[in-house]
């Protein structure tokens, strides 16, 4: 008990202090590094996606993306592979009560449209494929609370969402250095700028995000799944 | 920017009182609330795109996978054989003295309790096994527990009768089909002749039972000796071990104890 006392006075004390040092942040007028006010001002230009932030981490930076989403593909990796070394519990399956699976069945769609709009319109309006990714798998995590995941594994199949998450990163790779086919530095977007504010615009902006999202969706998936299968029924 | 300033100062707070939850499904949302208010804080500092990230995975996505790490540590499982005044289904709830010693028992260690009815026999595999935590209903701790079981202290005493060899009323589990489950041990045992070894270990409650059905008990002796009901607990859950017994030992001399056994028993 007195450990847990010290433990939350140094919680506290900790979140307290950052709290403080982001509102001393807030009070200073600070000037914004001249870097990023030339991004904010060129962004919309050179990338034609209105979402600056998407036309930042998806065009200027695109390598530092790719290697996140390799980043991510490791842990996906790892997580499954050392989980799989362990032998699963086979315990009797848990029934979820109506309540939950009336309000699932109501809000799993909903996180699915949620992401298809996040990655559809993530490089005009605040979204993006990474969020639209987490998304979709919570929803599909709210199913599987609710039903069960063996009922929801015997309709997704791990194994060929596994063989599906390493395809779209192998394409997502194939597809920055298609340049390089035509004699232009790999990573550089070949696709027409359009309007900045249009659907069609942000040149591959678009068919980023909806990768990243299809990725990230499945890998979270498959780790949240491999996670069950250690641990037993959801 | 008053909203702002409002958050920031909830902040601290809302962190506090997560951390200072004794109940694990409280602590987490009161993690997902902090989640949330911070992706507020972000939205109003013009950042909606962190803000979508932080409500995403803090508010949902984390929150949904502590909630499924606690569903099986934040509950106290208990499996149990169903019993009359001691652990029975009443309609759609759970009544009686061991449902509500465990009751207080898993609220007091900050946990849900969840109650499985499953034959006598399956209570010991299932603690034995792992797969629940304490074993409840009309539990006697005779000589025979088993190695990777143990006994709690007693909470009720009672008494233990035994028929002698052959004599046990071989039609009372037909006549008692009520108690899912209840029957079930004397019943294969009827079947495989063997029921005057597993009649010795009658508590009082079953003899009750047993003579609602209107079953012969004129050879019925009682046993020597002082019997009591206790809950089973794996022998390495040393833990949860010292937490019941303190528990009970509070119980017990705060009164509670007694007036629970004359709620059920008078």
């Amino acid at each position: 008990m007195n450990k847990l006392r010290i433990r939350t006075v140094l919680a506290v004390g900790i979140i307290s202090a950052f709290v403080v040092l982001v509102a001393l942040a807030f009070a200073s007028d600070q000037p914004v590094p001249a870097d990023s006010q030339q991004y904010l001002a060129r962004a919309l230009g050179e990338t034609g996606a209105s979402n600056r932030v998407a036309g930042i981490y998806l065009n200027y930076r695109l390598l530092d993306t790719l290697l996140e989403l390799l980043v991510f593909s490791v842990a996906v990796l790892g997580v499954r592979h050392y989980l799989q070394q362990s032998e699963g519990m086979s315990l009797p399956a848990l029934s979820e009560s109506e309540v939950l699976q009336t309000a699932v069945s109501f809000l799993s769609p909903l996180a699915l449209l949620l992401c298809a709009f996040f990655a559809i319109f993530g490089h005009i309006s605040p979204g993006g494929g990474f969020a639209a990714g987490v998304i979709a798998a919570s929803g599909l995590l709210y199913v599987a609370i609710a039903h069960g995941m063996k009922a929801t594994e015997t309709r997704l199949n791990p194994w060929r969402l596994a063989l599906a998450e390493k395809a779209i990163l192998l394409l997502l790779l194939a597809f920055v250095l298609v340049p390089a086919a035509f004699g232009k530095i790999p990573l550089s977007d070949l696709l027409p700028k359009g309007t900045p504010g249009q659907l069609l615009s942000g040149g591959s902006i678009l068919i980023y995000n909806i990768l990243i999202a299809m990725k990230v969706f499945i890998g979270a998936w498959l780790v949240i799944a491999a996670f069950a299968q250690h641990r037993g029924e959801l | 920017m008053i909203a702002r300033w409002i958050l920031l100062a909830l902040l601290p707070i809302v962190a506090g009182i997560a951390l200072t939850q004794s109940r694990r499904l409280s602590a987490i949302i009161g993690m997902g609330l902090f989640s949330f208010m911070l992706a507020a804080v972000y939205l109003l500092m013009h950042a909606p795109d962190v803000a979508i990230t932080e409500a995403t995975i803090g508010a949902a996505l984390v929150t949904a996978i502590y909630v499924l790490a606690i569903r099986r540590t934040g509950r106290l499982i208990v499996v149990a054989d169903e019993v009359p005044s001691l652990m029975a289904r009443e309609g759609d709830h759970i009544t009686g003295l061991e449902y509500e010693i465990l009751e207080g028992f898993a609220r007091e260690i900050g946990l849900d309790l969840s109650v499985r009815f499953v034959p006598l026999r399956r209570v010991r595999w299932l603690i034995a096994h792992h797969e629940a935590d304490m074993g409840a209903g009309g539990i006697v701790p005779l000589a025979d527990i088993e190695g990777s079981l143990s006994a709690t202290p007693t909470h009720l005493k009672t008494g233990v009768y035994a028929f002698p060899a052959g004599k046990a009323p071989l039609e009372a589990p037909d006549k008692a089909p009520d108690y899912e489950g209840y029957f079930s041990e004397l019943a294969s045992h009827c079947q495989n002749g063997t029921l005057s070894t597993v009649a010795t270990s009658l508590d009082l409650a079953r003899v009750l039972a047993l003579s609602r059905t209107g079953a012969s008990l004129g050879e019925l002796g009682r046993v020597d000796g002082a019997f009591g009901y206790a809950f089973l607990v794996g022998k390495r859950r040393t833990e949860l071990q010292r937490d019941y017994v303190d528990y009970l030992h509070r119980l017990r001399t705060s009164g509670r104890l007694d007036d629970m056994i004359g709620r059920y028993f008078s």
